[in-house]
């Protein structure tokens, strides 16, 4: 037991939390829309993949027109980048249902499907178009988005939260390129990992290097031992720098993991509370449970519909802007890349019980638990990179062995 | 024309026995006991059933009252939670419903479910899909045995339709009928799969006076010519009372009366049942 | 004894029809592959005849689709994987075959080489193959209704896309090749994640063609038979359907079997052409690309599919490089006014405004296209390059405008009898008709699901016996 537990584990758990809560909350647009519309949104994974792109033209436009350097971006940039991908994931999403979907209310479900699968297909092609001539266009800002990746500016510094800082001071330079000489003594334990972060003026201010120590002697190490880092710098260059050593935890647990998994348990949070504790919430449950009954006693049907895609547009405009910040490097819109994560954020919804938002969460976790747990522990025996042959087995057992998904209710067709 | 149907079936017993029998020696059908909830509901609790062989029995009972979900379980729609059914001397509880059909036993619908895209002469050739073998080989090269039976299920079919005088309407989509011609479409198309027993889903609902005598005549002539034994839910109690040789009654998913007619028609668990509606 | 076994018995015919309706059989398979290859081939040139063998395996491919989607009512959005499992096996086994010394050198001239002998065997290994995948998606389709079902077989596709990238190296020395041990072609050498190249190119006119006639043909009798009807009756109501006997686990697994192994076919034959297959022709972007054309021709309709397959292809090639469509339009003019001049079962008022509905529907589609061209030329862009937004604009068109597609569950050659028949019947129950989906100026907005009014048989057209 003693090995299971160990840092892979932890780093495993970490990943899968991470993701489980974006699954999460792109699985609840989902699960919400089918609750009371009983169809699969197909569109629905691109509005998190505008969510995504929309964060991506923010940040760059504002950083571009403010002025303000790419690297250190102020802290209130985020939430105003999250705040217009929500507003114009959620557009979007209205749009979609008051002139896609809206008119075919009466239609067979078929149709429904086919329609959201058009819309699917005329979200991801027309957002990987090259700019209209029209529209801004600047070396990085562009509508449509175009059809080339492109990488996010990074909203929040990679901050290890759980790290510890052993010494900081002045280097000295050692003979060879490589050496560095600390101007105290430290502890040094076995099998931990060691950092070295080293502040460098430049014209542009100061810039931090971080260099690994490579195997260093373990237990008490004089001041002016040499260590050897990873970069062959010449020794003059390191000499009298400020440096700060670090001890690298077992198990790192970075800012962005925690931004992500906060927002999304803010948003979730949020979204129980409206939907089982407020009016509108009421509303919505009535409508899911019957459009005829609830419209009968009064429900606004349309705004109730009309609400649960805004809605469910922003909790996936909101996992589009986390994404980026995890996984900086953007595909184009139609790639499919994008395409599998909206699949398996639908799978999450359905393994948990279409329909059903607890079942929604508790679908994404799980989704993301058999993706990186299985591709950390079975690659070694069955091969590495079938992820998503786990994720789609997983989906087709649990339909077999629970029609209606994890917490999903079956419905009995009357004869 | 069915000279042959009709021996098949009937070959070993006389059809039409003796009316007021409340139970038969050798039934066609026979249900112990058989019930089903849903959830809390007791939809249908300990029903038994008999029918001989070519008898025609009511099943009636207020709205709500089990019937349609026993024909459910004799269907094998839903599975029964308790009891046993046979068919003809053969265990049906637990089969599925294509093998239910396949024993001997049809069904009509009370929401009428016709195949309504398909014309009206393919919705009784598909009810005699279940007597043939088909295979996609025999599709794709029309194998003797392939032409001989699609020959054999759309002269079949057209004799069926002019059973029902459907037959100048048979290149129609069936949902384009009139409702009564509907209801006789689906007794049509389950005659189709030469049952031994067919269950009718209130057949006379939506009909006129007219139509209701010209459906009781139906009903009765198909007992004679097909010797099939009818099981008939339906709440015309004129008709019923009429037709019937036996009634079981249901009320809240139990029996609470069985026999002839005139015993039902007086027995006052009924009328209270009713009540109020003309017993 | 049934009544229907003893029929059946009594009336068995000779050998004589079942022979004429084979020989009929074999003569449209290789007439339409020889026409193909003799006659439209070199009238056309050497590009359109690529994009005519193109449209072939994409027409075999939704043509199959259809007994799933169209026929049985269940929703399959993952054909694609099934192409794709065709596509290796029949590249793979004419590409090894070649290496491996079994067979000579592609030969350009000859149409039936041993080379080709072996491109058949592995599309009937590709086509088993594919069935024997689509044996077990059928399987769960029991379990699973509409959209569920939709998930899983999108789910295989992706499995089969992984699947395949998990795959080896391709081997493309001869050399190597031949001195391969048999573990060594375990996992098979399919290429892994660059796909599989260099498949030799057997993928003619003739054999696309013939392998298409055979679809359709197929597919066709089955629509009309006994199997067929089974298949129709899952759709319109799979409650009734069980009750009459019909074995739902049978017959939707028997659709997907069917279904897979004409799609494998189509996939062989996409190897052979296509020189090249990569683990992404089983993903689901390929997949909704035969959706859509089966949804724009009609689901159940094979007439509507094949008119949608080589509708969207030369609409592909318009896109492509754009020409004016003023004399089609002139030509689609033209045809509308014949048919509405002698169709029998409207009165001149109705003719008129049937007339004039299809005038502006003429003119809309026209000022779409030419517009589009002048935009495009305006803007210095290629419309080509909007392609798969122009298709996903048409889909939700088609969805908002027709739902039940070009035709519906009808066939085209059910159209002309459904325009002289009408009038009479109609005199003969008023109330009671409903238009035909070839009937413009009465189109029901009636789904997919449950389309147009039109009969899916009229008896007697169904070319039988
Ligand atoms: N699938 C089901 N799930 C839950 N409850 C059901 C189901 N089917 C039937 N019921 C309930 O079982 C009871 C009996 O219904 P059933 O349809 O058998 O009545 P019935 O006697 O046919 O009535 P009616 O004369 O109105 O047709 C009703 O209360 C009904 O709501
Ligand atoms: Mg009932």
């Amino acid at each position: 037991m003693g090995t299971l537990f160990d840092a892979t584990f932890f780093d495993t758990m970490i990943a899968s939390v991470a993701v489980g809560s974006l699954y999460a909350l792109i699985a609840l647009g989902y699960t919400m829309v089918y609750g009371i519309l009983k169809f699969i949104n197909f569109a629905h994974s691109d509005v998190f993949v505008l969510g995504a792109w929309t964060a991506f033209t923010t940040t760059t436009a504002l950083i571009a027109w403010t002025g303000l350097s790419a690297a250190g971006a102020p802290w209130w940039l985020g939430p105003i980048v999250l705040g217009v991908a929500m507003v114009v994931c959620g557009v979007t999403a209205f749009c979609i249902e008051r002139f896609a979907y809206r008119p075919l209310r009466k239609a067979p479900r078929l149709n429904v499907l086919i329609t959201a699968i058009g819309v699917s297909l005329l979200l991801q092609n027309f957002n990987q178009l090259p700019p209209a001539p029209g529209l801004a266009r600047t070396a990085t800002v562009s509508f449509p988005f175009g059809p080339t990746p492109k990488t996010m500016p990074e909203l929040l510094p990679d901050v290890i939260l759980n790290e510890s800082i052993i010494a900081t001071g002045t280097l000295g330079g050692g003979e060879r390129r490589g050496q560095v000489l600390l101007d105290r003594a430290v502890t040094v334990l076995p099998g931990r990992t060691y950092r070295l972060d080293v502040t460098r003026q430049t014209e542009a201010g100061p810039v931090v290097a971080r260099f690994n120590l490579n195997n260093p002697p373990v237990g008490e190490v004089q001041a002016g031992t040499p260590l050897v880092t990873q970069p062959l710098r010449p020794p003059a260059e390191m000499q009298g720098l400020a440096y700060v050593l670090v001890q690298v935890p077992a198990v790192t647990i970075r800012l962005v993991d925690v931004a992500i998994v906060g927002t999304a348990a803010v948003l979730m949070v949020g979204l129980l509370w409206l939907v089982f504790r407020t009016r509108l919430g009421a509303a919505m449950r009535a409508v899911s449970f019957s459009i005829e009954n609830a419209a009968l006693m009064g429900v606004n049907v349309n705004f109730v519909i009309s609400f649960t895609f805004v809605l469910g547009a922003c909790l996936a405009a909101a996992a589009g802007f986390l994404y980026p910040i995890k996984y900086p490097s953007l595909q184009q819109p139609a790639s499919d890349v994008w395409v599998l994560l909206g699949l398996k954020a639908f799978v999450a919804a359905v393994v948990g019980g279409i329909g059903n938002i607890r079942g929604a969460v508790l679908g994404g976790f799980l989704i993301a638990f058999i993706e990186f747990f299985g591709e950390t522990y079975l690659s070694a025996t069955i091969g590495s990179g079938l992820q998503d042959i786990y994720v789609f087995t997983t989906l087709i057992l649990v339909l077999l062995l629970r029609p209606a998904g994890l917490l999903g209710t079956p419905v009995r067709e009357k004869v | 024309m069915s000279d042959h149907t009709q021996a098949n079936h009937t070959a070993d017993h006389a059809p039409g026995p003796q009316p007021g029998a409340t139970d038969v020696a050798r039934a066609l059908l026979r249900a112990e006991g058989i019930g089903i909830s849903f959830g809390g509901l007791k939809a249908v609790q300990g029903l038994s059933l008999a029918v001989p062989p070519g008898g025609l029995d009511g099943l009636i009972g207020p709205n709500g009252a089990g019937k349609t979900t026993a024909f459910n379980l004799l269907t094998g729609v839903y599975r029964a939670q308790t009891g046993s059914i046979t068919l003809d001397g053969r265990r049906i509880d637990g089969l599925r419903p294509h093998q239910i059909a396949k024993a001997g036993m049809a069904r009509t619908f009370q929401n009428i479910r016709l195949f309504g895209n398909l014309s009206v002469l393919d919705n009784v050739r598909l009810g005699a899909h279940v007597r043939g073998r088909h295979t996609l080989v025999g599709t794709l090269f029309r194998t003797p045995a392939y032409i001989a039976q699609e020959r054999a299920i759309l002269a079949r079919a057209r004799q069926l339709l002019g059973v029902f005088n459907l037959l100048s309407r048979a290149d129609e989509p069936a949902k384009s009928l009139p409702y009564g011609d509907q209801r006789r479409l689906e007794i049509a198309r389950a005659l189709a799969t030469e049952p031994k027993l067919l269950l009718l889903d209130e057949p006379a609902a939506g009909m006129n006076p007219q139509e209701k005598r010209d459906l009781a005549r139906t009903i009765q002539r198909l007992r004679r010519e097909f010797g099939v034994g009818v099981l008939l839910i339906e709440h015309d109690m004129g008709l019923v009372m009429d037709i019937c040789e036996r009634i079981t009654v249901l009320d809240h998913g139990e029996v609470i009366c069985h026999g002839v007619p005139a015993h039902v028609q007086n027995d006052p668990k009924v009328i209270e049942a009713y009540l109020g509606e003309p017993g | 004894m049934s009544a229907i076994h003893e029929l059946t018995q009594k009336n068995r015919p000779g050998v004589g029809l079942t022979v004429a309706h084979t020989a009929a059989l074999v003569g449209l398979v290789l007439g339409t592959g020889a026409v193909m290859q003799w006659v439209v081939g070199p009238a056309a040139g050497i590009y359109p005849a690529t994009i005519l063998r193109q449209i072939g395996i994409v027409a075999i491919a939704a043509v199959s689709l259809n007994i799933v989607n169209g026929y049985t009512g269940q929703f399959s959005i993952g054909h694609a994987g099934f192409v794709a499992i065709g596509a290796y096996a029949g590249g793979a086994v004419s590409f090894y075959a070649n290496s491996l010394g079994w067979v000579g050198a592609y030969d350009p001239a000859g149409l039936l080489t041993p080379g080709h002998a072996v491109m058949l065997a592995g599309a009937a290994i590709g086509a088993g193959a594919a069935g024997a995948a689509g044996y077990m998606v059928g399987l769960p389709s029991l379990r699973l209704r509409g959209d569920y079902l939709a998930i899983v077989t999108l789910g295989f596709g992706e499995i089969v896309r992984v699947l395949f990238q998990q795959t080896q190296s391709q081997v493309f020395d001869p050399q190597a090749a031949r001195a391969l041990p048999i573990s060594g072609w375990w996992p098979p050498p399919l290429g892994g994640a660059q796909g599989f190249s260099s498949v030799i190119p057997y993928g003619e006119l003739f054999w696309i063609y013939a392998a298409l006639a055979l679809t359709v043909v197929w597919c066709y009798r089955l629509k009309f038979s006994s199997s067929g009807r089974a298949f129709l009756s899952i759709r319109e109501d799979e409650i009734a359907a069980r009750a009459m006997g019909v074995n739902l686990t049978r017959y939707k697994v028997r659709a997907f079997v069917l279904a897979a192994a004409l799609a494998g076919l189509g996939g062989a034959f996409y190897a052979h052409l296509n020189l090249a297959v990569q683990p992404k022709d089983a993903g689901f972007q390929k997949s909704f690309e035969l959706i859509i054309i089966v949804v724009l021709g009609g689901l159940g309709s094979i007439s509507g599919v094949l008119l949608a397959a080589f509708g969207l292809g030369g609409l592909t090639e318009w896109l492509r490089q754009p020409t004016s469509v003023w004399p089609a339009a002139l030509v689609a003019l033209a045809l509308v006014g014949v048919v509405q001049a002698v169709r029998r079962d409207i009165d001149s008022r109705a003719r008129g405004r049937a007339m004039g509905r299809a005038l502006l529907v003429i003119g809309v589609l026209t000022g779409l296209f030419e517009g589009l061209r002048a935009f495009a030329a305006w803007q210095g862009f290629k419309l080509d390059d909007i392609r798969i937004v122009l298709y996903a604009l048409a889909l939700i068109s088609v969805m908002l405008l027709r739902p039940q597609g070009l035709l519906g569950t009808s066939e085209l050659w059910l159209v002309p009898g459904q325009l002289m028949r009408r009038k009479a019947k109609a005199a003969a129950a008023p109330s009671l008709r409903t238009a035909g989906p070839a009937d413009p100026a009465a189109a029901p907005a009636t789904g997919v699901g449950g389309m147009g009014g039109g009969v899916t048989e009229a008896g007697g057209d169904e070319g039988w016996p």
